[in-house]
């Protein structure tokens, strides 16, 4: 039996099969401007990737910022309970996931079954997401990619103490024109969007071993940022950008067989 | 009429028709003080109302005014003007929409009555003060503070005699300001009828206990406005035996404020004026009712410091040790009071940008309830009045995924 | 001038200074707002020791106090919870505003110093009965400190107390006074050090030095000025950044307004009288916070006489983000300023803000404008 999860994020859409409780495929495509088609188009070019016939599909489950704008899904579930249930799915030690995405940044703590037990997201403001690393990004005039190999070649990460966006990007502005080196900017970006994130963490006071998810977990520099911050180990699996998909294909699977 | 229809209206509390006619009658006096010789006080709402009604002084709420521009959806433009007025836009939005509604006459009333006095107590919050300075150098009025300071820990002896104090020099202030001598015998009987008041308002907030619950705290943020108005006046003691006696009966018939209550649901903090019907709704589509609140419950939650036969000389620790003049230990222990009182499966934190004393201290009393209880704790990050503040998309979430995390308990794994 | 060079030293590193207090002369007890009665603290043998944040990334802070929370709040906190500030004793909150306010109970709540005290001053400072409470209050204090000192603070320890705050407070107004008369006698910096300084430093020495900085300004025949007179008005200002640009662009700090600066030293006590009757009659009467009352516009007609006093050019407010009292304040003291055709400008800082980015641009503006 064949289930389907479908995450709309802020920047990308996502959707994963599962099949007899293994992983089948996944798909990452950009979100654009419109949620209701790209959950449409994501759905579809899995189909074909796959060869699979829609009539297969057993049920679908919706995640995301634009899990209400699936239509065809059976049902929408947060990307909370989602990326606790990919994690565990994927490897059934994680006890904790941090979640940075375009918009919110997370961290969710598991139990030992899989459930989540806590979680902590950011507050209105950018400052710790993806969002934020975008508008540096812009600032620095540095691919968004870019970012984490760059940081990776820096000696004396600068210092950036605001917690708000604008005024950081200020500080940012004005290291630039104090002609700091472009990759101790950028690991001092990291460094203060790492210590937002690690506030999280500690809110929900995440055990080891935690996993990151979301976009930003492609992102060396952050991780490696993270794991200075507090001093622990932080894994990256094989589909950070599609983790919260997988899990909400599980559920799909666990809604048809009537256990939720 | 449809089925659906004949359901709802069945649902809906009938006693808020009347308070509407209260509430309208009571501004309309307000409004038309000067021409019936009356004098207007704008008073903050933890303030002591007591010796104003006794002397015939009719209190006005600019907190219950802020109120009505946040539901009204009023606060936004309102926000702006005092911004634009150089009122930073990280001040509490009362205190924002008020001060700009003195100078355009906006809100849904255009404008309140203008003050003779103002009677500030710091009880709620230090912006009071500086808010209550800006209207008396705005309109050139008398003020008076009610200074009682925060009892952290313990109500000593030395604000006891500093507050107790001050109640005779508000006394004197008022008897200045209206030019006639304070009747102690009618403040003795204002003192019984506010102590009244309040029973009965505990005794209606109470009757959520019984499941499932004849009102929410959607219904208890909208009857408030009584208890805060026209306490200590005979109409605020009807009206909530009225309500109750309605609550009674719903309870008896079986009538719930939601179709079908599954959760039960704490929250904390002020109401997000301007989402009230999207909330309730949300919280209603996943069988959650919000049973109790730590909000409205402050206007009785002093009732055990108040002596009804002596209200004067009690007046000083009934208005100290108020929900938000004490430490965040006692702010949690009266949440968990809550959380066994109202038996709910989950507490919601309103993290209000516009009230500092009642917002810093709230992820403390956070870790303190799932410490001591296990319930799941969600906190949404909003403003009361300015919708700026506010994420739709991302309280959506949020609320979805604590309704799940209580749900997911349920499910076989 | 190399008599400046200690304060320089010890803003620099105060957890240095306070471990060399702690091994000389023992206990600290910190506090963040200028109405603790540091005159009461010495007394009982305590080194009274203002804190700053350290300005580090807060991380543990977060999971106590939101986003918006004013950044000295948050930073002290951080500080705290990090283990920064294990040089404390203990930490006084005198009560201040709703933020700090809740600092203390979150403080209270975790962290395990030995001493704790709230001193709850009045808000309301104009009245017989808000007198007579902050006397009742400073009482209880000294009986506080007492337990905690393990012995009584005697008539003559507060006289001893108050005399030694008298001389340092009589020598930073001196300082202020040759600032204002010979605006290049001293850089804005080193005023900026030795204002800082004195809130941490061991007061005795501070004292001394003091007296030896007035002696040599005192002797400095400085060349005369002619660049701009500013006042800077607000909470804190922890930012050298501002008193080294302001000078840059022709201007100099000539007069203050802060809780960093004037509004702490001024005044003095009376030695002649009851020595908690002269503390209450200095925290009542000084030069007002905004989160205490004494009369709807005295902290405006205070700024005006300063500026006035001072033959001012401009005033530059430099407020923290989200600390209420202050911008609550400012939209009717720049009336006033206005009123009497005085330039001002308003800086909104985080203090947690390494440098002044884009503020520099408007700042250094402002400066040619005037």
């Amino acid at each position: 039996m064949i289930f389907a999860g479908i995450d709309i994020g802020s920047i990308t859409a996502k959707a994963a099969f599962i099949k007899n409780d293994k992983l089948m495929a996944t798909k990452v495509i950009p979100t654009g401007y419109n949620p209701i088609t790209a959950g449409e188009k994501v759905f579809s070019a899995l189909l074909e990737q796959t060869g699979i016939d829609p009539r297969d599909i057993r049920a679908i489950v919706a995640t995301g910022y634009g899990r209400n704008s699936v239509k065809f899904a059976n049902r929408a579930m947060t990307e909370i309970i989602c990326h606790g249930k990919g994690a565990h799915f994927l490897d059934p030690r994680i006890r904790g996931i941090i979640d940075v995405g375009g918009q919110d940044s997370k961290a969710i703590a598991l139990d030992r079954t899989g459930q989540v037990e806590n979680f902590a997201m950011n507050d209105k403001c950018a400052a710790g997401t993806g969002r934020f690393l975008e508008v540096m990004a812009k600032a620095l005039e540095v691919k968004l990619e870019d970012l984490g190999t760059i940081s990776l070649g820096s000696r004396a990460p600068s210092k950036i103490s605001s917690i708000c966006t604008v005024f950081a990007e200020s500080e940012v502005i004005s290291m630039i024109a104090g002609q700091q080196k472009r990759e101790d900017i950028i690991a001092g970006i990291h460094e203060s969007t790492a210590a937002r994130v690690a506030g999280l963490v500690t809110k929900v006071k995440l055990e080891a071993p935690i996993i990151m998810t979301g976009g930003v977990a492609k992102n060396q520099g952050m991780i490696k940022a993270l794991e200075n911050r507090l001093g622990i180990e932080i894994l990256v699996g094989d589909y950070p950008q599609e983790n919260g998909a997988i899990g909400a294909a599980v559920i799909a699977s666990r809604i048809h067989l009537q256990k939720i | 009429m449809t089925d659906t229809d004949k359901k709802k209206d069945k649902r809906k509390i009938r006693a808020a028709k009347k308070m509407r006619e209260i509430m309208t009658t009571y501004y309309l006096d307000a409004m038309t003080a000067r021409e019936n010789n009356k004098k207007v006080a704008w008073i903050t709402s933890g303030g002591p109302v007591e010796p104003l009604i006794a002397m015939d002084i009719i209190p006005v709420y600019p907190e219950n005014h802020g109120a009505m521009i946040g539901a009204s959806k009023m606060g936004e433009e309102l926000c702006i003007k005092a911004e634009e007025m150089g009122y930073s836009q990280d001040l509490c939005s009362y205190a924002r929409t008020d001060i700009a509604c003195c100078k355009v006459n906006g809100g849904p009333m255009g404008g309140l009555p203008q003050p003779d006095m103002l009677i500030c107590c710091n009880n709620i919050c230090g912006t009071v003060l500086k808010w209550y300075e800006v209207q008396a150098r705005h309109f050139n009025v008398p003020l008076f503070i009610l200074d009682t300071p925060i009892c952290h820990t313990d109500y000593s002896r030395e604000v006891e005699s500093y507050v107790r104090r001050q109640m005779d020099e508000y006394i004197i202030f008022l008897e200045t300001a209206v030019d006639k001598k304070f009747d102690h015998d009618k403040m003795a009987e204002v003192g019984r009828l506010a102590f009244q008041g309040q029973k009965l308002w505990q005794k209606v907030l109470k009757t959520t206990t019984h499941k499932p619950s004849p009102m929410s705290a959607f219904d208890a943020f909208f009857f408030l406005a009584l208890i805060v108005t026209l306490r200590g006046t005979q109409i605020a003691v009807d009206f909530y035996e009225e309500l109750s006696l309605e609550m009674e009966e719903r309870i008896q018939t079986d009538i719930s404020i939601i179709p079908h209550e599954k959760y039960r649901l704490l929250w904390d903090n002020l109401p997000v004026w301007y989402q009230l019907k999207w909330l309730s709704q949300k919280f209603s589509d996943h069988n959650a009712c919000l049973v109790a609140d730590t909000y409205t419950s402050a206007w009785c939650s002093a009732l055990k410091y108040i002596d009804e036969n002596n209200f004067l000389d009690s007046m000083a620790q009934a208005y100290t040790r108020i929900h938000l003049n004490i430490g965040v230990d006692q702010m949690a222990d009266q949440v968990l009071d809550m959380i066994r009182t109202y038996d709910v499966d989950g507490f919601v934190m309103h993290s209000n940008r516009s009230c500092k004393p009642y917002s810093f201290g709230q992820m403390d009393i956070m870790n303190i309830v799932r410490k001591k209880t296990g319930i799941p704790v969600v906190m949404l990050e909003a403003d009361m009045v300015d919708p700026r503040s506010f994420s739709l998309s991302q309280t959506d979430t949020r609320i979805d995924a604590f309704m799940e995390i209580i749900k997911q308990k349920e499910w076989v794994r | 001038m190399k008599e400046i060079n200690p304060f320089h030293a010890a803003i620099n590193d105060p957890g240095g200074l306070a471990a060399g207090i702690k091994k000389r002369s023992g206990k600290i007890l910190g506090y963040m707002c200028s109405y603790a009665p540091e005159e009461l603290i010495h007394a009982a043998g305590f080194h009274p020791m203002r804190l700053f944040s350290s300005k580090s990334d807060i991380c543990l802070a977060q999971n106590h106090l939101q986003a918006y929370c004013c950044s000295l709040v948050r930073g002290v906190l951080e500080d705290s919870l990090a283990g920064r500030l294990d040089y404390l004793e203990g930490m006084v909150f005198p009560h201040t505003c709703d933020s700090i306010q809740r600092l203390s109970d979150i403080w209270r709540l975790n962290t395990k110093f030995n001493f704790f005290a709230d001193v709850v001053m009045p808000t309301k400072l104009n009245t017989k009965s808000a007198r007579t409470y902050m006397t009742d209050v400073l009482k209880k204090f000294k009986t506080d400190l007492e337990k905690a000192a393990e012995h009584s603070i005697t008539q003559n320890d507060l006289q001893n107390s108050i005399s030694l705050f008298n001389r340092i407070r009589r020598d930073l107004s001196r300082i202020y006074e040759l600032k204002s008369q010979f605006p290049s006698i001293i850089k804005g910096t080193d005023l900026f050090a030795i204002i800082k300084g004195s809130m941490i430093m061991d007061r005795e020495e501070l004292a001394q030095r003091l007296e030896t900085i007035v002696l040599l300004l005192e002797k400095k025949d400085p060349p005369p000025y002619s660049g701009k007179r500013i006042i800077l008005a607000g909470s804190i200002c922890d930012m050298q950044d501002i008193y080294k640009l302001i000078e840059a662009s022709g201007g100099s700090v000539v007069a203050d307004d802060l809780c960093t600066g004037n509004r702490w030293f001024e005044g003095s006590m009376p030695e002649n009288i009851d020595p908690i009757e002269a503390l209450t009659a200095r925290y009542a009467d000084r030069a007002i916070c905004p989160a205490k009352h004494s009369g709807n516009t005295t902290r405006g007609e205070n700024l005006l006489a300063l500026a006035d006093t001072h033959k001012v050019d401009g005033v530059i407010f430099a407020t923290l983000k989200f600390c209420d009292p202050h911008a609550f304040d400012y939209p009717y003291m720049k009336e006033f300023l206005e009123k009497s055709s005085i330039k001002n400008l308003h800086l909104e800082l985080d203090d947690q803000q390494q440098g002044l980015g884009q503020l520099s641009t408007r700042l250094e503006t402002f400066i040619h404008m005037i």
